[in-house]
């Protein structure tokens, strides 16, 4: 973990650009990539393989190898028996938004990007499901669907980047996952290329398909179990009415306090979300929604359903807030100002970038009741360890979002990142939390599997990820630690020059 | 091999990929080299980790349309457009870009009799169609156009180069739209032949900077506006391409012609509204580096029976300055998005108050005009005292 962090993205070596025009073409399964897709979409050279080896985390692993650009569920499924045959490892890779590292490659994978399979292929509004593209985009599939009536739930921070595949792949949350739930429960069906080439569909349109939900055990598996081609998601009829309100308190603590209030009121609000004084400052620097900067932190609460019944929730929320000691309510008057306060809160990660140039950023899921404590403690930790952390967070759910900032050129700043990082994670496990609530393992939360989870629990979920991909070709080195996985993950870390060199 | 970019400015971006979207390369080719965050992280490689300038990694600078897109889009303020700048100039100094006969291509921009002469032979070759359509030339280039005459000295109207010799009646239109408000107007034409805006984009530093001098050193006095988005942005960054207090003095008297009538709007005559329903097609360098865009709405809705927005999220047209003749592939695939997005608005016409985006989108059939040419045909047709 710490070997990791200290790699941080700036360090990465060149050795990718190093190779020279082309990168060479001693990679074998180059050529017999560029025969079974087109010679423009299989890239070699450098540049490509130096982008495609970063997302938005701060993970530095490999290098890319061959990175393909396939069109169709053939294509891949093309680059799947290729790469069986040769024994090559595959990264599936959307967006490349994730935080956790999940696709960013180890050793010199084959990338398999399926920003190209972008299709909107059919909406059908009276079955409400719509089969995409594993590279649509998550928003403008919502736009799509919004003219229609309908919309794509999952809302993560990210959508107007992020990819369904993506999504599938983290089962990730947003915003509006409060009341509408997660990924998982808004995708019907997955047509996904296992390891060995075999296409295969998991779930289905029918309301109740027969048989183990291997559905359920895609959505979330991080690409380690194959790579989906085409997605049936379901489609959420857009509400009648929509309040946003804006609360503001003196203290991180008076907030919590009222979302754990409005929940225990039987309210399930569409979205309840609390930033810090910190994030507020930065996002309100960039935003310019009117958020005030003055106070200790706010709540973004947002209601939806048929006006009348949302006005009695509007109410009933300020009321709570105003019990909890808030010391300014808004209501958002138009769309416009929803659409400002939303796009702050949608762009925080971005926004510290003010403050430094590097964070460190958990996802830990702590219950409702423990949040005001937790957060206590996160603070204490941070001060402890001479760090500014700030917080964001879907209040609603209990899924906690600290970031620590910092800059990683700063000596020793790294490693007390870690040490603090580590500690926010156990208090939250301690406080009866969970490792992530959607951002994913990937690389980054695999050291704290081992505490979460006893050698049997990860023994049976290798073996569940071996009935798919005996061989760890898809994503290896992800979600399970080493040890307990069959991919060789310190193998894994030093990158095989001799496959391109 | 360093880029000459700010170190603290290549530090800032912390790679979160919420510009990718707005990006039209990375959107027509779903490949991160072609993204703002991808040319970032190439540059910190050339200019900290000193990798080599391949084909590839020159490509995804030489891809870049300078669009700005990403700008808005990015909640850390990465001064995108200024490191990329900075890159294709260094980029020029080494011979990777902009090789010398586009430097020389670049010249007669400067030279309004040269530019001129050479646009007559072009729209004269392009009528009897010696000019190949790889070009994108629109159909029908002026050959013969009216002088323009000053009609007091309220305002100066920047000409420009290009604008001025495709285009002039275009600055016709603006001329009498605000003579209508009462302005006394003076063109600028050859006391300041070019901004410089395009010699900026391809990474001629030296000859960008002369002519923003020029400018600067010939229009003193009155408010300077500029119907050319592309133009009104580089003078409005005057300021920081020149660096002096004479330059940023000079850029605060820099307004869009729209954002000008904006704040003047009680003095534009009332006029009987054409039977039009028009989409407004925002030039990048209005919207996203101006940010001056709605002034062009407020302006142009009492004048057009109806405005529509296109639903691309401003998303560039792939016009670019000369990008659409250096890039014909990438600027063709670009512009066939921004199609879409204005046959799913179905306007009658689309305003755009840029020349490059006018010319590229007429040369794919796209009724395109500027907003004050139909504010001027409104206030034309209902004739005096309306």
């Amino acid at each position: 973990m710490a070997g990791l962090l200290s790699s941080v993205r700036k360090r990465l070596s060149s050795d990718a650009l190093r190779t020279g025009r082309n990168g060479g073409q001693t990679d074998p399964v180059v050529a017999e990539l560029r025969a079974a897709l087109a010679p423009d979409r299989v890239r070699y050279d450098g540049a490509e393989r130096t982008v495609l080896s970063h997302d938005a985390s701060i993970y530095a692993g490999g290098v890319a190898g061959p990175v393909c650009f396939p069109l169709t569920t053939t294509e891949v499924q093309a680059i799947m028996v290729i790469a069986e045959r040769h024994t090559r490892n595959v990264v599936p890779r959307g967006a490349g938004t994730g935080l956790a590292g999940g696709a960013i490659p180890l050793g010199a994978p084959i990338v398999v990007s399926v920003t190209r399979m972008n299709e909107i292929e059919q909406v059908d509004t009276a079955n409400r499901f719509a089969w995409v593209g594993p590279g649509v985009v998550n928003l403008d599939l919502t736009r799509h669907l919004t003219p229609l009536g309908f919309h794509f739930a999952p809302d993560p921070s990210s959508q107007q980047v992020c990819t369904i595949g993506g999504n599938v792949a983290n089962n990730s949350g947003g915003p509006h996952c409060l009341a509408y739930g997660v990924t998982n429960a808004h995708v019907l069906a997955v047509e996904v290329v296992l390891p060995n080439g075999d296409i295969v569909m998991l779930g289905g349109l029918e309301d109740e398909p027969a048989g183990y939900d291997l559905r359920g055990t895609f959505v979330g598996s991080e690409g380690t179990l194959g790579i989906a081609t085409r997605v049936a998601v379901r489609l959420t009829p857009n509400p009648p009415a929509v309040t946003t309100l804006l609360l503001s308190f003196e203290t991180i603590r008076d907030a919590a306090n009222t979302v754990s209030d409005i929940i225990a009121a039987g309210m399930v609000p569409a979205a309840l979300e609390v930033m810090d004084q910190r994030i507020t400052v930065a996002v309100e620097n960039y935003v310019h929604a009117g958020y005030p900067t003055d106070a200790g932190a706010v709540l973004l609460a947002e209601v939806d359903g048929l006006a009348e019944s949302i006005e009695i929730d509007a109410h009933h929320i300020a009321a709570l807030g105003h019990k909890n000691n808030a010391l300014h309510i808004r209501v958002a008057a138009d769309e416009a100002e929803r659409a400002a306060l939303w796009k702050g809160r949608k762009t925080a990660f971005g926004a510290i970038a003010q403050i430094a140039p590097d964070y460190y950023l958990h996802d830990t899921v702590v219950p409702r009741g423990a949040l005001a404590d937790v957060l206590d403690k996160i603070y204490e930790i941070a001060d402890r360890h001479d760090l500014l952390v700030m917080n964001v967070f879907h209040a609603g759910d209990g899924n906690l979002h600290p970031l620590l900032v910092f800059d990683a050129r700063e000596p020793g700043v790294v490693d007390r990142v870690h040490q603090a990082g580590a500690e926010i994670v156990r208090a939250s496990l301690d406080a009866g939390g969970v490792l992530s609530g959607e951002h994913g393992i990937g690389v980054e939360k695999q050291a704290y599997m081992d505490e979460f989870f006893t050698a049997e629990d990860l023994a049976h979920q290798n073996r569940l990820r071996q009935a798919f991909d005996p061989g760890c070709r898809t994503n290896p080195g992800k979600v399970i630690p080493s040890g307990h996985s069959c991919a060789d993950i310190q193998a894994l870390r030093s990158v095989p020059r001799d496959v391109w060199a | 091999m360093d880029l000459n970019i700010d170190t603290d400015d290549l530090n800032i971006c912390v790679q979160c990929g919420l510009c990718l979207p707005h990006c039209p390369t990375y959107r027509v080719t779903g490949d991160e080299t072609m993204s703002p965050r991808g040319r970032i992280n190439l540059m910190r490689e050339v200019q900290d980790n000193d990798a080599p300038l391949t084909d590839e990694v020159v490509d995804a600078f030489a891809t870049c349309v300078q669009c700005r897109g990403c700008e808005p889009a990015c909640p850390s303020n990465v001064p995108y457009g200024q490191m990329i700048e900075q890159t294709r100039e260094t980029l020029v100094e080494v011979g990777k870009v902009t090789p010398a006969w586009q430097q020389l291509a670049l010249k007669p921009l400067a030279h309004p009799k040269l530019l001129r002469a050479g646009s007559v032979a072009v729209a004269v070759a392009s009528k009897v169609g010696m000019v190949p359509t790889r070009f994108g030339l629109p159909e029908g280039l002026p050959i013969r156009q009216k002088p323009l005459v000053a009609s007091g000295d309220d305002v100066w109207m920047f000409t420009g180069c290009v604008m001025d010799a495709w285009q002039r009646d275009v600055h016709h239109a603006t001329q009498r739209v605000l003579e209508a408000a009462g302005f006394g107007v003076k063109p600028t034409g050859r006391l300041a032949p070019c901004c410089g805006a395009l010699q900026t984009h391809a990474g001629v530093g030296d000859q960008a900077r002369r002519l923003a001098e020029t400018v600067i050193d010939q229009l003193e006095g009155q408010p300077v506006l500029v119907n050319s988005a592309g133009c009104g942005a580089a003078m409005k960054d005057y300021g920081r391409t020149l660096g002096t207090e004479r330059a940023k003095a000079f850029s605060h008297r820099v307004f869009d012609i729209s954002e000008f009538l904006a704040g003047h709007a009680d003095r534009l005559p009332d006029a009987t509204p054409l039977d039009l329903r028009v989409a407004v097609q925002d030039p990048c360098h209005l919207r996203h580096v101006q940010r001056v865009h709605h002034a062009t709405r407020d302006v142009l809705r009492p004048f057009v029976r109806e405005l529509v927005e296109l639903d691309d999220d401003g998303l560039c047209c792939g016009a670019g300055g000369a990008y659409s003749v250096l890039q014909p592939e990438l600027a063709g695939q670009i512009r066939d998005r921004k199609i879409a997005a204005i046959d799913r608005a179905t306007p009658d016409v689309v305003a755009s108050a840029n020349p490059g985006c006018s010319m590229h989108l007429a040369a794919a059939g796209v009724p395109t005009v500027h907003p004050l040419t139909l504010i001027d045909q409104a206030i034309t047709t209902s004739g005096p005292g309306n």
